[in-house]
């Protein structure tokens, strides 16, 4: 640990805030670095877009990301970097859009220029406009509902949970609005939102101070127009227990996410205390976690169960948290990968050719049950501790590469704080165990939640009946797995079937209408 | 390439500094593209031990790759074995229970997960470097003494076929698993690591053969245990011999079926309306090698011809505005397999043209000379992109295993890149003729037609 201890002080070391015409600037200087990395971040997102234009922030940074600038076309802008391999991007986030650009310090001075074009000058061409318009479109269109049934549900469950406010649409829009959106009004959203009195300047890497100094100059110049940040909606209370069906053509599985409110952020200091109890029942892609113990590893059901206390992008991508997507409106939630559908389970297993409802109900109900537990009886001691130990070596390998270092520092400004992984280290050393149930009790229930639910629609129906009448659902396993099982499981089990959920509302929705 | 040397100097002097009694490095890295020397030690039973020492304060990645992968499913029955096999490696032994060994794994604050390709299983974790003897530890435990229950083994094969039901919500698996079984008719690439669903639905039947696999496979001489970060080598080569010392080396040698000569295109169709139309076109090409021209020829011509700087992209991407994607190249692996250009349409009724004009750039770099500027940027960027990737203890050790799946030697990567700076039109042209013949082409194509329009 010793090692570890000298990074976070040399880190803090390095680590300066300044004030320059009212900029936020972000350093992280690493002259032992082959490459310089600039981030740079506007507090605009997908909150910022005008309410009859959802996805028009998202078509702004893809013209300023995908297009040409300076009179420098898009195809002659790719030509310049490729020799030497660098690149940049735009990642828009509900609220803020993050623009990173890399290079080896051997090109630096070369870069510069297309840097400063792509934030300055955009060219906003018509060829340019179409191109990445059509691509938008046709995401709203198809891709969101045909690549993952997974992210399809959680992309639904936001719908669900921010209905009517500025966090309901899709960062990309909507099949409609995508339409609406004229060239023009990207060029009025890049001088509205995209402006000095927003924008916070992050660097790592091998730069020099008149690099930086030249950057902070030409950030100056972006439009000068005031701004106040949009306020992002909260998420909403359900009356109950609220489940969605997405009853789509030839599904495999039913893909489930659900989720709540949640009044805290990285803001606040309780945070780190939640952070121990969801890491515990749900820390992503762990095996030793609750949910995953007791969904896959016993009950063979699907592919993983996790739960989250804050936005977590690209799920079955990514292993560590990425940074770059900071939200200060919140929820908590659960993912649980798609588990079989009735139709699966006839065709599988003989002993099994009567079963009218795959396992979504099951499922559903032994996640919501496990937090029930939890919440009643707290995290144990034993639990806690070990837990506490994890995650004090785990968070470390957040920010490992000079762009995820400088991506964590930068969201820590977001959340108010100047270094949030060292803060978080030291806060959760000081968090207590009752500390934590407290928090558990104060920020958990289960009597109120969104549900998504993505599957075939020949379960739909059957699925949607059974959840509002609240009817038993035995877990249907095949002969191979029930008989090996211990007699403890069967008896848990019979308890899932008939645990008692709220539920007082299920919809079922075609495919098609989704987002609108 | 000014930045790599430096950084190599200085991984030098990290060494120099913190290992004097140190073995000498398998290379220098001064003229190396991996600008840290690695470290490679042969246990007596023939386990391979390598290690990079990296600047990542308090921080290691330990890697254990089995050369065993999809491609060694050679009975019928059990395709996707090696990747079930993954999953059964989590399911505890007489010292570590499956829920001891979970317990322990969290005490080391370890990223810790594995992943199955046709050629590889690799088992990574990266965490603190302290905990280095408990990793070596739990690994060499559940290598050498993997021990679980037929339950276990039946309820873990749900755990697979919800992976299979995930991925099956994408159109591209789909396609990917019908152009494996179009393109290849004998050899074992003819089937993805996943496997096929009627065998994943067999898994639990198959406890006895899981016995079998395990005592073929997981055996010194497929393996090999690789450390990169806050390490010395004299460490790591001193825990290997003390947790793998003892692992008996095996016997079996699995012998994989060759793959016969192609004789006309083929075609393959997916009904899907779902997404924008596809196709892909895939011709057989050359396995991975370290001195042969032809791969780092085949890579240099997948940018110039198929990547977003290249003309076919430019006029059918950015200027006509026909086609959303279209990329390719050829896929690294032990056997000859295919060279895959993967085009994403706006509108279906493009294909043919698309198609012709794909077929016309091909023509083109079978004839003509490329652009030698051209080239000589194509090589820049191949070794700037590298460069620019390997930032983190897991990033390179990441690297270091794709390479170690393909020849068990990590050297294969500086020899890969001293290869690309020697690759020539000529050559470019050569393995343009020699790989993109349409007797050895399979056309995949998806749109929501009965069938494919390419045929």
């Amino acid at each position: 640990m010793r090692h570890l201890f000298k990074q976070l002080i040399t880190l803090l070391i390095v680590l300066f805030t300044i004030q320059a015409q009212a900029m936020n600037v972000v350093e992280l200087k690493q002259e032992n670095s082959n490459k310089v990395v600039f981030k740079i971040r506007f507090e605009n997102g997908s909150i910022a877009d005008p309410a009859d234009k959802p996805g028009l922030t998202y078509a702004t940074a893809s013209m300023m990301a995908q297009g040409g600038a300076g009179g420098v076309s898009y195809a002659d802008i790719q030509d310049k970097m490729h020799p030497w391999a660098a690149s940049y991007f735009a990642a828009v986030g509900k609220q803020v859009t993050t623009f990173t650009f890399q290079v080896p310090v051997d090109f630096i001075d070369e870069f510069y220029p297309l840097v400063k074009s792509a934030l300055l000058a955009p060219d906003f061409s018509e060829k340019d406009f179409t191109r990445v318009m059509k691509e938008q479109q046709n995401y709203v269109d198809q891709v969101v509902r045909a690549s993952s049934d997974e992210d399809y549900s959680k992309y639904a469950l936001e719908h669900q949970l921010f209905r009517g406010g500025n966090m309901q649409h899709l960062l990309q829009g909507t099949s409609a609005s995508v339409k609406t959106i004229s060239l023009d009004d990207i060029k009025a959203q890049y001088k509205k939102v995209f402006t000095n009195n927003n924008v916070t300047l992050g660097i790592a890497g091998n730069y020099s101070d008149a690099l930086l100094n030249r950057l902070k100059a030409d950030l100056a110049k972006l439009p000068d127009m005031p701004y106040t940040p949009a306020v992002p909606s909260k998420a909403r209370q359900a009356d109950g227990i609220e489940v969605e069906i997405i009853a789509k053509e030839n599904a495999f599985g039913s893909a489930i996410f659900t989720g709540a409110p949640l009044g805290i952020t990285r803001s606040d200091d309780e945070f780190a205390a939640l952070m121990i109890a969801n890491s515990w029942m749900g820390e992503h892609r762990k095996s030793y976690s609750r949910l995953y113990q007791k969904i896959r590893q016993t009950r063979s059901m699907n592919y993983g169960d996790y739960s989250y206390i804050e936005w977590y992008s690209a799920g079955g991508l990514n292993q560590l948290p990425p940074s770059g997507v900071p939200r200060s409106s919140s929820y908590w939630s659960i993912w649980i990968r798609p588990v079989q559908i009735a139709s699966q389970l006839q065709t599988q297993y003989p002993e099994l050719a009567d079963v009218n409802i795959g396992h979504a109900h099951f499922a559903l109900r032994m996640a919501i049950r496990e937090f029930d537990l939890l919440i009643k009886n707290g995290m144990s001691k034993q639990d806690f501790l070990a837990t506490k130990t994890f995650l004090g070596s785990y968070t470390k390998l957040y920010a490992q590469s000079p762009a995820q270092q400088l991506g964590w520092l930068m969201d820590s400004r977001f959340y108010g704080r100047t270094d949030y992984l060292a803060e978080l280290d030291v806060l959760l050393k000081k968090t207590t165990l009752e500390q934590v149930n407290k928090a558990i009790k104060k920020h958990w229930q289960t009597d109120n939640m969104f549900v998504t639910i993505v599957t075939d629609e020949s379960e739909a129906k059957p699925l949607a009946d059974s959840l509002i009448n609240n009817s038993p659902s035995p877990m249907s396993y095949s002969n191979l797995v029930k008989s090996g099982l211990p007699a403890e499981v069967l008896a848990e089990d019979d308890e899932v079937a008939n645990f008692h959920l709220n539920i007082k509302k299920v919809t079922v929705v075609n495919s098609a209408d989704t987002f609108d | 390439m000014k930045t790599i040397i430096k950084s190599a100097a200085m991984g030098l002097m990290l060494i120099a500094s913190g290992s004097a009694f140190s073995a000498d490095p398998t290379t220098a890295a001064s003229d190396k593209i991996l600008p840290y020397p690695i470290y490679q030690h042969k246990l007596a039973n023939g386990l391979n031990v390598v290690t990079v020492p990296f600047d990542s304060p308090g921080l290691a990645a330990f890697h254990i790759i089995t050369r065993v992968g999809a491609r060694n499913e050679v009975e019928p029955g059990v395709t996707g074995f090696a990747h079930f096999f993954e999953h059964m490696m989590f399911r505890g032994t007489e010292k570590y229970s499956k829920e001891a060994y979970g317990a322990a794994l969290k005490s080391t604050g370890a990223a810790a997960n594995a992943n199955t390709t046709q050629d590889r299983t690799a088992y990574h974790m990266t965490g603190n470097s302290d905990k280095l003897e408990l990793m070596f530890d739990l690994e060499s435990d559940r290598f050498m003494n993997l021990k679980y229950s037929e339950h276990d083994f039946k309820t873990e094969a749900g755990a697979v076929k919800g992976e299979y039901t995930k991925n099956f919500a994408s159109p591209y698996s789909q396609i990917n698993e019908k152009r494996s079984e179009t393109a290849f008719t004998t050899h074992t690439y003819s089937h993805t690591t996943m496997g096929y669903f009627a065998d994943i639905v067999d898994m639990p039947n198959q406890y006895e053969y899981s016995k079998l696999f395990f005592d073929r496979y997981y055996r010194p001489e497929y393996t090999t245990v690789l450390v990169v970060g806050d390490v010395t080598p004299e460490k790591v080569n001193a825990l290997a011999k003390k947790y793998f010392g003892t692992w008996q080396r095996g016997s079996y040698e699995s012998v994989v079926p060759v793959e016969p000569e192609q004789t006309e295109t083929r075609y393959v169709h997916l009904q899907n309306g779902s997404i924008p139309a596809y196709f892909s076109m895939s011709f057989k090409g050359p396995a991975f090698s370290d001195s042969k021209i032809d791969m780092p020829a085949l890579d240099v011509l997948s940018s110039i011809v198929f990547s977003n700087t290249s003309d076919l992209y430019k006029k059918l991407v950015i200027e006509e505005q026909k086609v959303r994607f279209i990329g390719g190249g050829a896929y690294d692996s032990r056997d000859p397999n295919l060279f895959t250009i993967q085009v994403s349409m706006v509108d279906k009724e493009d294909m043919p043209y698309v198609l012709s004009e794909i077929e016309k750039a091909i023509a083109k770099v079978k004839t003509e000379d490329v652009d030698a500027a051209l080239l000589e940027r194509t090589k820049s960027n191949l070794k700037y992109g590298f460069a620019m990737g390997i930032d983190t203890p897991g990033s390179i050790a990441t690297s270091l295993s794709h390479y170690i799946q393909l020849t068990g030697d990590p050297e294969s990567i500086n020899r890969l890149y001293a290869l690309y700076d020697k690759v020539t039109a000529d050559d470019v042209k050569m393995v343009a003729n020699q790989y993109f013949k349409a007797d050895h082409l399979t056309i995949a194509t998806i749109s929501d037609d009965e069938l494919g329009a390419l045929q």
